[in-house]
């Protein structure tokens, strides 16, 4: 354990790892909250913040959603901003971030094939995407005109901490893996 | 021996603060109810499905604040869900409403909920009593299904009838509420106070997540499918298209928006009852009446004021509750609806 937390360690210390984590965590993080719908269209220019309902910050909407407690308007974009909605995006986004990175690293090693846990970063960020898609305003389904919210919103529930298990599982096999090989 | 003085003394105290406490009345119903119910109970609460939020995850407005028309930052073709009672006349923004999708208010000195489902294009008004309704995070056919804090009866919007809880079978008590635009509803009621933003929730209130309906794009569209499963599957018009219904103890009648427009007034029988729907150009919806005595109504001697409308026999008619909905949504609910569409010219 204590040689898979060095791994960890020692890839969140290299500029170029951290970087690619970062990235990976920023842009995670704003796709998730644009589409749970925290961050949409209907800005009107300039920029403008108002926090009125701080005492929402607890309340929840939905499954693993809460209520905003702020609105912050940026040109043509509107962030209705729920503290909790966001920590949560981030810390999906960091461990999908750690996966990818932590998979690459296997991958560029030459004495194994690293596809498996490559690919779980991937294939973690389906289920990490379908909780950010099933939120109360199931935009993905208007587009694409599919009458199968039902099916989406009643699986909801299992979306997130489906999302959470397979990402910190996946880091899990990659690090194990990675301490293994003497990383 | 000490002890159980105590107890008993405890349990007296409580149980006597308990009954001093204020407990909510149910709403006023109908029992039977004065709607048509298609289907058994059994088969809908079969059907209800999750909407993916919780209860009260999409929160209705309790407190409810206006401004005066002039104050409004609202565009004319903007939707609004107009209310007037007992004198007093008042307009919630769609904008507002598809995010709360219920309003608990006092209007002309009576406790009214405001209700509008999205996802089926419906408006329609209940009287409360001393209680409030909430979204209780279900659906039924795609239809907001409600409940109520007193009793947490669970209530179809579109239905009226509660499906679930103490209340079951038992109908709800109905007012009109108008479907029209903003510049429409202000013409007809220059004096109309306007819901605020101010709900005490955060929301991003200048974009629908649906789409658009003005014009109708994205969810709103005629042409876009619906998003949850029906009882029932018509297909005879687009989903979305709009009709105005009509419910009666005898069963239910559609007529399409298109038809209402060009005709003007629509005399329809129900099963011996004969009904007369009147189209209202200034806010371009119906005035339903059930026409006992068969009066023959002339549109073009009709007036519409912010009383209603008025002219010759309108004083013999009955007015019957009415609104719009989309087809796919009414043709689930009522699959034996009677539907009068625009007769084709020879």
């Amino acid at each position: 354990m204590k040689a898979m937390a060095r791994v960890l360690v020692r890839m969140l210390s290299r500029p170029g790892t951290l970087l690619a984590i970062s990235g990976i965590m920023v842009l995670y993080t704003l796709l998730y909250l644009w589409l749970t719908g925290d961050i949409a269209g209907g800005g009107r220019g300039g920029w403008s913040t108002a926090f009125p309902a701080w005492e929402r910050a607890l309340q929840m909407r939905g499954p693993f959603q809460f209520e905003p407690v702020g609105l912050i308007s940026f040109g043509a974009l509107v962030w209705t901003f729920s503290p909790l909605n966001t920590l949560l995006a981030a810390i999906i986004g960091l461990l999908v971030g750690v996966n990818i990175v932590a998979g690459w690293w296997l991958r560029m090693r030459p004495r194994q094939c690293g596809l498996g846990s490559a690919s779980s970063g991937w294939v973690a960020l389906l289920p990490a995407l379908l909780a950010g898609g099933a939120c109360c305003a199931p935009l993905i389904l208007i587009w694409v005109g599919l009458p199968i919210a039902g099916i989406v919103a009643g699986v909801a529930p299992l979306l997130m901490p489906v999302a959470l298990l397979i990402l910190t599982a996946g880091l899990w096999f990659s690090l194990h893996r990675l301490t293994r090989e003497g990383a | 021996m000490a002890l159980h003085i105590l107890r008993y003394s405890t349990l007296s105290v409580s149980l006597g603060l308990a009954s001093m406490l204020p407990a909510q009345a149910s709403p006023p119903s109908q029992d039977p109810p004065q709607v048509p119910v298609a289907y058994s109970i059994e088969e809908f609460q079969e059907a209800i499905r999750s909407g993916g939020p919780g209860k009260d995850g999409i929160p209705s407005i309790d407190r409810p604040r206006f401004v005066s028309a002039s104050q409004a930052t609202l565009s004319e073709g903007d939707k609004v869900i107009g209310v007037y009672h007992r004198g007093q006349a008042r307009a919630y923004p769609q904008r507002i409403l598809v995010w709360h999708e219920i309003v608990n208010d006092e209007v002309g000195g009576d406790s009214l909920s405001i209700t509008y489902c999205p996802l089926t294009g419906t408006a329609l008004g209940f009287k409360r009593g001393e209680t409030e309704f909430g979204v209780s995070g279900k659906l039924v056919n795609s239809n907001l299904i409600m409940y109520d804090r007193a009793t947490d009866s669970e209530w179809p919007q579109i239905l009226g009838v509660a499906i679930d809880g103490p209340m079951v079978d038992q109908g709800l008590e109905e007012f009109r509420v108008f479907w029209t635009t903003w510049g429409a509803w202000q013409e007809r009621h220059p004096e109309t106070e306007v819901l605020t933003e101010d709900t005490g929730y955060v929301r991003n209130y200048r974009r629908d997540p649906y789409g658009s309906y003005d014009p109708p794009s994205g969810y709103y569209a005629p042409d876009s499918r619906r998003l949850f499963p029906v009882m029932q599957r018509d297909d005879r018009f687009p989903p979305k298209t709009v009709v105005f219904g009509v419910r009666s103890p005898e069963g239910a009648l559609a007529i399409t928006q298109q038809a209402l427009r060009d005709e003007g007034v629509v005399d329809l029988t129900l099963g011996e009852r004969r009904y007369t729907v009147i189209h209202d150009p200034g806010l371009d919806t119906g005035w339903a009446f059930y026409n006992p005595e068969h009066v023959d109504i002339q549109p073009a001697e009709l007036d519409f004021t912010a009383e209603g409308v008025s002219g010759p026999g309108i004083a013999s008619l009955e007015a019957v509750n009415g609104f719009e909905a989309m087809w796919f949504a009414w043709a689930a609910f009522y699959p034996d609806t009677y539907l009068h569409e625009k007769q084709e010219q020879p």
